[in-house]
């Protein structure tokens, strides 16, 4: 089975409410996201979706997946896309680095290697049974008690898990949000205190050394370095997420013993291959993991929760849905949805989701060999 | 002052002779991205940025996209604010340090001009007139790269870097190494590099091999960790390039005790401001500095030129005047090599002078 074609879509989502990011990293009202689809001379395509939360949060922007995709096609022509491991060293040796442009490539092969193998993505991952997925929830900050009130909204739809966004200018004020939280939030429900890098170290070990937080601390600051000598001097476990861009990142962070756990987005490290690589690894030393994607519809999010879905219950903890936020739905009603608290991954062969074609519009770009 | 405009130009370099590294990476023909700043007082600032294809996170057609994505936090600043705007756009847009490498250079170049210095005075002052520079012998029979390295000695050039791996043959990288030190003679500087195209295993049997002779070893593996286990298990000095590329992985080679030597190349590290950072690490370190970039012409070569002439001259390890190894030349009238060494252009700014019918016209203009 070869590679015969490669098709590129540019589609913008809307938020459906606009999106701050902390330390000032501007506020955004829609995704670009670049959908892919790859045919092969056997007649089986496969999709694929790279979205990157706007161009603030990782080194990755929409166009840069479309200008990367550009530069990678010609090698990607007579490939066998079934020849996973071959596919990624191909695309490493053809353009170092940019794994967020990898990413939608490595996606629509395993959609191809799943359909021709007659096995859901879960299946091929390891999983014994389409598993549901806790969904996580995400708590925008706020005051203590509008922070309580979303998370006790997010309680009554079923949601157990929540990613309370914390990290202000003010320490007293992210120590009253973290007190509340914690004696606020009902037995049985998780909370991760996501600082999203807003932290230097100092700040950091003051304020967990302030407070008796509950559960998890996620990425307090910006780099694997400090975050590592904050996991040194707190008592929470850590999760680590935009400091991790490749396998090496996540020996180190499991060396220095920087974090009890990881987030493994598939656009942030270059694919599902990577990630099951990471997903495994994470595994075998004892890691808890959210297993979602960076942003994207909800075939970005089914990619994800396929993985997820596969992974042992002791390390698996609840997946984010991007495609919640968005005002648009390109893969209209298919693929993981929450429904109740959990999403689970669809048992057709492949990825199970593709878009509909006359929402996506006309290609921007089509590589043939 | 603020800045109205950005052109970019593409320039198709190629190279005199085609350039073999490990891996089948090759250089012959690449495309070289020249960025023009316009502003308001009629100062314009050049940059330049040519990744080599398949070597660094870093790609020539990534760059306009990444220059366009970020023009609306370039127009409008004013260039003389130079770490300033480089910050803005760190976080306007993470990463892709390679494509901020060449605005760096063009508000640089825009600051020399407005304050009628050249860049050596605006980054510390002239410590040397002239520089050594290297010649890079490209990876072919043993044999014809001694060859090379003796052509090269007989113009005054007294540093080699030899290439390895190429063939994945260790009995051809230690012929190599031996024959170009046999060539030279005791007393220039020979290196080889691997540019990360070997395992610890067979870079170490390589370096044994060789360890009665005076060699240095580069880069051999991806990860500064295995570098280091190279260096520990061969007792060779070793240079890191494609590992170091900011603050952190320059104090991590050297808490590894791998930085011994180190190539700062500009758009590796995405600009003159991040060089500056980078090289007084560096002295503080006691790493002895390559100053260059990937590849280029006359623009980011001046620009190194001008970072080597003032970086102390007893921890410059050498330069590389890339437009030499390149046709065709941006600026005929750019510094070239005389008995193997390169002094940094005369002038205000970067001081080079781009010819329009070697750029052309620009492919994309972007105003306010």
């Amino acid at each position: 089975m070869r590679i015969n074609r490669i098709t590129v879509w540019q589609y913008k989502m809307p938020l459906t409410e606009p999106y701050y990011l902390s330390g000032g990293r501007l506020k955004f009202e829609e995704l670009d996201s670049t959908f892919i689809r790859i045919d092969t001379d056997e007649g089986l395509s496969g999709w694929g979706e790279a979205c990157p939360w706007g161009h603030t949060y990782l080194p990755a922007h929409g166009p840069g997946v479309r200008a990367g995709i550009e530069t990678l096609a010609p090698a990607m022509m007579g490939q066998d896309p079934r020849a996973l491991d071959a596919i990624n060293q191909l695309m490493d040796v053809t353009l170092p680095g940019h794994p967020y442009v990898k990413s939608p490539i490595d996606m629509a092969c395993w959609d191809i290697t799943g359909q021709a193998a007659n096995m859901p993505l879960w299946m091929m991952f390891g999983g014994a049974e389409a598993k549901p997925v806790a969904v996580n929830s995400s708590i925008s900050t706020g005051t203590p008690e509008e922070m309580l009130a979303l998370i006790e909204k997010a309680s009554a739809k079923g949601y157990r898990t929540h990613s309370a966004k914390i990290g202000g200018d003010d320490i007293a004020v992210d120590i009253d949000r973290i007190e509340a939280i914690s004696a606020g939030l009902p037995k049985g429900e998780l909370v991760t205190f996501d600082v999203n890098r807003a932290w230097t170290p100092g700040v950091a070990i003051a304020v967990l050394n302030s407070v008796k937080a509950r559960d998890w601390v996620e990425q307090p600051c910006e780099t694997l370095d400090q975050c590592g000598h904050v996991a040194s001097r707190v008592d929470n476990p850590i999760m680590l997420d935009e400091c991790m861009h490749d396998f090496d990142d996540h020996l180190r962070a499991w060396s220095m013993k920087a974090c009890e756990g990881v987030k493994v987005k598939p656009n942030r490290v270059g694919g599902l291959t990577r990630s099951k690589q990471i997903r495994d690894f994470g595994v075998s030393v004892g890691w808890q993991m959210h297993i979602e994607d960076l942003g994207g519809s909800a075939l970005a999010d089914t990619a994800a929760i396929h993985l997820a879905a596969s992974t042992p219950d002791a390390n698996r903890l609840a997946s984010w849905l991007c495609h919640y936020h968005l005002s648009l739905d390109p893969v209209p009603g298919q693929g993981a949805r929450n429904k109740d608290g959990f999403a689970t991954p669809p048992s057709t062969p492949g990825l199970g989701v593709a878009p509909d074609l006359n929402m996506l519009g006309d290609p921007v770009a089509i590589y043939e060999a | 002052m603020t800045i109205t405009a950005i052109h970019i130009h593409e320039v198709d370099l190629t190279s005199h002779v085609t350039y073999n590294m490990s891996d089948g990476k090759t250089c012959d023909t690449v495309k070289s991205v020249v960025v023009k700043l316009d502003t308001s007082t009629g100062v314009s600032g050049w940059g330049e940025v040519c990744p080599i294809p398949h070597y660094l996170p870093a790609y020539a057609d990534g760059i306009m996209p990444a220059i366009s994505e970020m023009s609306p936090e370039i127009l409008g600043s004013n260039p003389l604010d130079t770490d300033a705007v480089m910050a803005k756009l760190d976080a306007y847009l993470q990463g892709h340090v390679y494509a901020k490498s060449a605005i760096s250079m063009a508000l640089w170049d825009i600051m020399g001009k407005v304050s009628g210095l050249p860049l050596v005075q605006l980054l510390g002052g002239k410590v040397q007139n002239d520089m050594p520079l290297y010649h890079s012998i490209t990876c072919v029979d043993p044999e014809d790269m001694a060859e090379m390295a003796k052509t090269a000695f007989a113009t005054g050039i007294r540093q080699f870097q030899v290439k390895l791996g190429a063939d994945k043959n260790n009995e051809a990288d230690i012929a190599r190494l031996r024959l170009v030190r046999e060539a030279v003679g005791n007393g220039p500087l020979v290196y080889g590099d691997w540019n990360c195209g070997a395992t610890p295993l067979n870079a170490t049997r390589v370096g044994r091999a060789v360890m009665d002779l005076d060699i240095m070893l580069e880069q051999p593996c991806a990860s500064l960790e295995e570098c280091a286990s190279v260096k520990r298990a061969t007792g060779l000095p070793m240079k890191i390039d494609e590992g170091a590329h900011d603050t952190a992985s320059l104090l991590k080679a050297y808490e590894l005790g791998c930085l011994d030597a180190v190539a700062l190349k500009i758009n590796k590290f995405g600009g003159i401001g991040p060089m500056r950072k980078a090289r007084d690490l560096c002295l503080h370190l006691g790493a002895m500095m390559c100053i260059e970039d990937t590849w280029g012409s006359d623009i980011t070569t001046s620009a190194a030129l001008h970072i080597g002439a003032s970086t102390a001259s007893s921890h410059v390890l050498n330069v590389c005047d890339l437009s030499s190894y390149v046709a065709p030349r941006i600026d005929e009238s750019a510094p070239e090599r005389h008995k193997g060494r390169i002094a940094c252009p005369e002038g205000a700014g970067l001081g080079v002078t781009p010819n329009p019918d070697v750029l052309g016209p620009a492919i994309k203009t972007i105003t306010l």
